[in-house]
């Protein structure tokens, strides 16, 4: 795999990433469920997981950029298994609405999962690292549209996180947005 | 509140990698990473049923 390959490879990670963080978006408004505080950190380090793909984008594959999603996806993993954990027990109906049989975070624990061995199938291509095909190049449209998208995503989610929890500690059981309750 | 920082945090190290120096980008995620553990941590409180 060249480093240009490995190029669009992120940014069709990218546009995983952010297909992802808009169906959680979906979820929130279509179903009216707010996002608990741990089913928010897993989101939030879906949006982290952004920040290798956006460095190998700009300046080129590196396996450093990597490891930064790796050990977010770990972290992710086992944020997502606590709550799997929470509602493991037998008679535990689990947090808001099941998705094709499974909740949103036992989804997020599949999905962190398989970033993990992504990101190590794509460590085993060892060329994307020998050079930069053409140095000082900006990335084409496609790479540069998956950057703003996620980045506009991952803002509109500080809004929403905002009005969800206002400025205190967010509910564990959220029914209302806070900011919107205080301000009627 | 941390929420709503966290992202705020990871929108800006998200600028910082598409525009400004690597390491700045590197630092924030490195900030970014930390404050999400203690986060998690500080939410983990709840004593899971559990017997293995």
């Amino acid at each position: 795999m060249t480093d240009t390959q490995a190029v669009t490879l992120n940014a069709v990670a990218l546009y995983g990433l952010a297909l992802l963080l808009a169906a959680a978006f979906a979820a929130q408004l279509l179903l009216h469920e707010l996002p608990c505080p741990l089913c928010l950190l897993q989101r939030i380090l879906f949006a982290l997981l952004a920040i290798g793909p956006i460095l190998n984008i700009r300046f080129g594959p590196r396996p450093s950029h990597y490891a930064l999603s790796l050990l977010t996806a770990v972290l992710g993993a086992s944020v997502s298994t606590r709550q799997v954990l929470l509602h493991i027990l037998p008679g535990d109906a689990g947090y808001g609405s099941a998705l094709l049989g499974y909740h949103y975070y036992t989804w997020a624990l599949i999905g962190f999962i398989a970033a993990i061995v992504l990101l190590a199938a794509i460590l085993l291509f060892d060329r994307q690292f020998d050079h930069r095909a053409a140095p000082g190049t900006s990335p084409g449209k496609f790479a540069q549209g998956a950057v703003w998208l996620v980045v506009g995503l991952t803002a509109l989610n500080v809004l929403s996180t905002l009005l969800e929890c206002g400025f205190a500690a967010c509910a564990d059981n959220p029914i209302v947005y806070e900011l919107l309750k205080q301000a009627s | 509140m941390e929420f709503t920082a966290l992202f705020l945090a990871i929108a800006i190290a998200m600028l910082a990698a598409w525009r400004g120096p690597r390491q700045v980008a590197i630092g924030l995620f490195a900030l970014i990473l930390v404050a999400c553990v203690a986060t998690f941590l500080h939410h983990a409180t709840d004593r899971l049923t559990l017997s293995f």
